[in-house]
């Protein structure tokens, strides 16, 4: 007895030793990071509602689900980099959810042929009190566009400014870019074609967001590696970036400071939904997306709400592989499915079902109508149709020369990740049981998905989606183009690329519209994918906030001009 | 006592023919391990249960009137009942179904990975640790560039070369899995090596490797099996990591370790989804656990003999 | 012993060489490469080809790489653009540092204590509450193992911090999360161990010595018995310290253990070259250490002397 008394002695004073002996490290950085005495106390205490912690500070705080690949928003290519961009950058205009107002910019001016596009500066500095210069505007563009630079969003430009994919090739100097400055206030775009969509663009896109070139070539491979490596001249600076948290402090010198209501903002990286949602319940954070399987619980709660963000998820058809380029075989796929069920036992019924390949939100013919309520033709069944599936089917295997359908065995490329085998499964069991035909599942990492497998169009049929560039269904449309080399579809139709083409000499929005319709009904008549859902993204945010903006292009959730309510 | 006298007794004499006999039946070392393990009530219900897993895991798929990849919309997230017995996942499709498919595939994985793993270990470390020397510092330098190696690396390798499936599982975990049998046989044989019996088996002019596997294996065989019992479990987990990162085995097959991880996500709402896959592989592993120790004493030989 | 150690840390560098190399080699193999994006057009693929020197001949890399190695140099993250791996290591390793040596210090003081307790009380109710915390801690899988742990802890009882890595309090769920394993592990093995070294020779002579049960059980049986629990923890050490994917996910907490999984997903080479030298290192310190410990702990061992 004498000897488990002393054992249990030891390990009293050794659990003791092991939580006193080392601190943790986050504490001491956390009070560096966030450089108030508030953020100090909330790292010691823990026992704090969270950030809103000084006296009259207004905090917001949510989390992201993948960690930010770059502060540098010449280098930046995801909705995730973007939106730390908008909250910490500004471009010559601003959007906000769709509706464009001067930014950076003051005035602007169209040229009659909607190819030059010329902005005038308002008076605006840098944190450190240079003030904002066209040059600055020209010289990120530039380094955008570089190959020097490598920037993996150098797409952008590519097919929008004049001489934009001749100079991401190298095969044109980036001086030729069309962008330039004649003057210190002025800056001036000269387009690939025209395009309807530009302002959204310059609006929404870091990509023509303003740099500072000493500040870059000061740190050079390195710039923006962290918050001390970089300078922005947007609404809210960032002071950290340490220990996967954004700590933004809002920016004195931003030349609308005054309609900022926000203190500081601060972006977690939380990667399980799980323990984000438990987080926000715990008052942790302000706002949450919640995980698909849980939605349920908290659809009639008040401090929640939905939007679209954007993204399509549609099944890519290889429309020149075996079967699938019989165009009756890819319409018995596509009416096979049952979108409805899909969205039940893929998304929990959080989703939307949907049988297009354009978003209708995306802008109409005018001002304030969308596409979707005007011109978009009507797409698959939401609920599938048996019936004509097995039709389509019946004519496919007439042409193939097969008389029966379990003879055939169909390839679904799907990768490492929970939805995407789920999709596989639920789509597995709607072929095999209303068409009759076999699916095999190929499992890849996603490395290879569009570095390989759909580029050089080694697939049959397989998972994917797009999610949109600016807020017109071209961006969508072009995806099917046979010269675009994100056309993964292998799809190849010379009437489709006139009609594509056409839209894009057109310059009235309306019968542009119209061409674009006509592509999409062609898409939908010919099978050339099986679209299936647009994300819904269900989310609390606490009832205090106000004025957080969503959308589905650039970013989805914006918190720049929120406000909330400060502590007392 | 005073009634005892000497014509109570005679003499029965020498019976030289059964001086020489043995008096109790020559028992194999296997042998003795069944007899002492059949005695040990508690080994025995470990062997049963997972005898029965074995046994629904096999049939039980087989007479259910659902099929493990039927989706039904309105059983999704169903809690157990008359129509599910378990429930049924995000799918609607039928637990109990699942449970046993996914029984075929980890239970398989983790007992032939297992004990892959541990003859390979045992061989592996018996060798290095006898020898030591240079053998033993090469082989263990090798150990820790193959243990090095990011684990991911060769499961994603091993499955570029062999596609997706059970086998791809057992191999990509056998590649690496025999290290810790290996390592920790190793510092036992060590151990052993400097005892008199083994010392006494070598003035005898026993062979290196029969002394390694008549004198030195079995007295480390109770922590092998201990070992083997723990890297059931092992494996099994391994193939659960791996499902939770998206590398398992081909859809719309499933394992336990897939049913967890698919119902970790609903744990707030339909927590059986999780509980139930989990409450099998504690099951699994206290049967194992039973059996094990009752192995470990049935192959002691230093309790050989012994009732 | 001077010498073996020289003997071994030299064999170490060579040791850590090859892995390099083949790991280099071998990171190759996986299909598909670095710049993943849907949106990605050939030229822009080819320009960062180009930029990160994927367009050089592999031998010509590896000269590079290793060159660079030498200067301490392991290159940029092709995920993380502009950060470099040397940095992101430094950035989150303390973190995943301190939480293992929390994990480890709770699993291996609690797994030792169980074991030898069970051992000592070898089929009484101790021995079934132990026997039962090893299963229950060997069975049930780190994901799950956590969420519950956060669940009912942080959620529904608000005991204890959800998640994040703030304070003391914050560290208490994910290092039991991350140390259970090991605990049952541990434990379960010093058990069947001592079991092992109670029906030794020199345990009944210590007896017939007269030495009294407690100096017995410390002197002899428990520094025998000990021998099987650090030849498996030196691996554990190596892989708990360095971070784990599952425990760090669930519970947010900036350590190393997320790149793993996220640089072989993302082809990032230098990432997953720069995780493998740190925790190849840190494994055959571990190793290392072991083997001497080996030495010190158990006398009749002489290692290196053949």
């Amino acid at each position: 007895m004498k000897m488990k008394k002393l054992l249990a002695l030891g390990l009293a004073g050794v659990m003791a030793l092991s939580l006193a002996a080392c601190g943790v490290p986050g504490e001491e950085d956390e009070t560096q990071a966030a450089g108030t005495e508030a953020a100090g106390s909330e790292a010691a205490g823990g026992e704090t509602t969270g950030g809103e912690t000084a006296d009259g500070e207004k905090v917001f705080r949510y989390s992201v689900k993948t960690e930010p690949t770059t502060l540098d928003s010449a280098k930046m290519n995801s909705i995730g980099d973007s939106e730390l961009q908008q909250i910490m950058g500004e471009g010559l205009l601003t959007n906000n959810a769709g509706e464009i107002s001067p930014g950076l910019a003051e005035t602007w001016e169209i040229s009659e042929d909607g190819l030059t596009y010329t902005f005038h500066l308002r008076d605006a500095q840098w944190p450190d009190g240079q003030p904002v210069t066209a040059n600055d505007f020209v010289y990120a563009a530039r380094r955008l566009a570089d190959p020097e630079t490598a920037s993996p969003g150098a797409w952008i430009v590519s097919g929008v400014l004049k001489n934009g994919a001749e100079v991401i090739a190298g095969t044109v100097p980036v001086e030729e870019l069309g962008i330039s400055a004649p003057d210190e206030k002025t800056v001036v775009f000269e387009l690939d074609h025209p395009q309807g969509y530009f302002l959204s663009y310059v609006g929404l896109s870091g990509a023509f967001f303003p740099q500072r070139q000493d500040i870059v070539e000061q740190y050079g491979q390195e710039y923006a590696g962290s918050a001390e490596k970089l300078m922005t001249c947007g609404a809210f600076t960032l002071t950290s970036s340490a220990d996967r948290a954004y700590i933004f402090e809002k920016n004195p010198t931003y030349w609308d400071a005054e309609n900022i209501k926000l203190d500081r903002i601060e972006v977690y990286v939380v990667e399980n939904g799980d323990t984000a949602l438990s987080m926000y319940e715990n008052g942790e954070l302000d706002y949450v997306q919640i995980p698909n399987a849980s939605v349920p619980n908290y659809t009639d709660a008040s401090n929640h709400g939905s939007y679209v963000n954007g993204n399509l998820d549609w099944v890519y058809i290889n429309n020149e592989a075996e079967y699938v380029s019989n165009q009756n075989f890819r319409l018995a796929l596509a009416y096979a499915i049952n979108r409805e069920n899909y969205n039940i036992l893929v998304n929990n019924g959080v989703y939307q079902a949907w049988g297009n390949i354009v978003l209708p939100m995306c802008d109409g013919p005018e001002a304030g109508t969308t596409y979707g309520d005007t011109v978009q033709p009507e797409g698959y069944p939401i609920q599938g149709d048996e019936a004509k599936a097995k039709e389509y089917l019946n004519a496919a295997l007439t042409e193939l020369g097969i008389s029966d359908p379990s003879e055939i065995t169909i390839h679904f490329n799907a990768w490492d990740d929970e939805t995407t085998k789920r999709v596989a499964e639920v789509c597995q069991e709607m072929w095999q049981n209303v068409l009759g035909i076999n699916v095999q599942i190929d499992m890849v990492t996603y490395g290879q998905v569009y570095t390989t497998i759909y580029p050089n169009k080694d697939y049959q049929v397989g998972y994917g989606g797009w999610g949109p560039d600016y807020a017109d269904p071209y961006t969508y449309l072009y995806l099917f183009h046979s010269e675009n080399v994100n056309n993964y579809s292998n799809y190849k139709n010379a009437d489709y690329d006139a009609l594509i083409d056409a839209s894009n000499a057109e310059t009235d929005p309306a019968a542009r519209m119209d061409l674009l319709a006509q592509a999409e009904a062609m898409l939908i008549e010919q099978g050339v994918n099986i679209p299936l859902q647009m994300r819904d993204v269900h989310y609390l945010l606490d009832e205090d906030v106000t004025g957080v903006q969503f959308y589905y292009v650039g970013y989805n959730m914006c918190p720049v001009y929120a406000d909330c309510a400060p502590t007392a | 006592m005073e009634n005892l006298t000497k014509d109570l007794f005679t003499v029965v004499g020498k019976n030289v023919e059964k001086m020489d006999s043995i008096s109790r039946p020559n028992l194999s070392f296997w042998k003795d391990a069944w007899r002492r393990l059949k005695k040990n009530r508690a080994a025995f219900v470990g062997l049963c249960i997972l005898i029965v897993f074995a046994l629904l895991a096999i049939f039980a798929p087989m007479f259910s009137q659902y099929t493990y990849t039927s989706m039904d919309t309105s059983a999704v997230n169903a809690a157990p009942s008359a129509d599910h017995w378990l429930g049924a996942d995000s799918a609607g499709r039928d637990l109990w179904v699942r449970i046993w498919m996914g029984a075929r595939v980890s239970l398989s994985i983790g007992v032939i990975a297992a004990i892959i793993n541990a003859c390979v270990g045992a061989v592996m470390g018996g060798l290095c640790g006898y020898y030591g020397g240079k053998l033993d510092m090469i082989m263990m330098r090798i150990v820790e560039i193959l243990y090095g190696i990011p684990n991911l690396i060769v499961v994603i390798l091993v499955m570029l070369v062999l596609g997706r499936g059970m086998t791809t599982m057992i191999v990509a975990l056998c590649i690496t899995g025999w290290i810790g049998t290996c390592r920790f046989v190793r510092g036992e044989v060590y151990r052993l090596k400097e005892q008199d019996y083994v010392l006494a088996a070598k003035v005898l002019g026993v062979s290196d490797f029969t002394i390694v596997v008549r004198h030195i294996i079995p007295n480390i065989m109770g922590m092998i099996v201990t070992n083997l019992c723990m890297a059931i479990p092992g494996a099994i987990f391994q193939e659960a990591f791996l499902s939770y990162i998206g590398l398992g085995i081909q859809p719309p097959m499933c394992s336990w370790g897939i049913l967890a991880k698919e119902g970790i996500a609903n744990l707030r709402v339909a927590p059986h989804q999780v509980l139930i896959p989990a409450f099998f592989i504690c099951v699994t592993m206290l049967a194992l656990n039973l059996l094990g120790d009752g192995l470990r004493d049935a192959v002691d030989p230093k309790l050989r003999g012994t009732e | 012993m001077a010498k073996y150690i020289l003997k071994r840390a030299l064999a170490a560098i060579v040791t850590l060489f090859v892995l390099i190399t083949v790991v280099f080699f071998l990171v190759r193999l996986i299909p598909g490469d670095p710049f993943n994006d849907p949106k990605l057009t050939d030229t822009v693929r080819e320009n960062l080809y180009e930029y990160y020197g994927f367009d050089k001949p592999l031998v010509v890399q590896y000269g590079m790489y290793m060159n660079n190695l030498l200067h301490g140099d392991l290159g940029p993250s092709t995920r993380y653009m502009n950060r470099t791996v040397n940095d992101m290591i430094f950035e989150s390793f303390p973190y995943s540092a301190d939480l293992g040596i929390r994990a480890l210090v709770f699993a291996v003081s609690f797994g030792l204590v169980l074991g030898i307790l069970a051992a000592l009380n070898r089929g009484k109710k101790l021995d079934v509450v132990c026997v039962l915390v090893a299963i229950v801690g060997t069975s049930i899988p780190d994901f799950i193992m956590g969420a519950i742990l956060q669940y009912f802890f942080g959620v529904k009882w608000g005991l204890l911090p959800v998640a994040q890595y703030k304070g003391i309090e914050y560290t208490i769920l994910p290092a039991a999360a991350l140390g259970f394993y090991t605990l049952a592990s541990v434990s379960k093995l010093m058990r069947s161990s001592m079991l092992e070294v109670v029906s030794q020779d020199y345990i009944k002579t210590a007896k017939a010595k007269g030495l009294s049960q407690g100096r017995i059980t410390f002197r002899h049986q428990i520094r025998n018995a000990i021998m099987p629990v650090i030849t498996v923890l030196g691996p554990t050490v190596a892989s708990v310290l360095t971070g784990t994917f599952v425990v760090e996910s669930i519970f947010a907490i900036p350590g190393m253990g997320k790149y793993y999984v996220d640089s072989v997903n993302n082809n990032d080479y230098s990432m997953i070259l720069g995780m493998t030298i740190f925790y190849g290192a840190f494994l055959i310190l571990c190793n290392l250490i072991v083997d001497v410990a080996y030495g010190l702990v158990d006398p009749r061992v002489r290692i290196g002397k053949k």
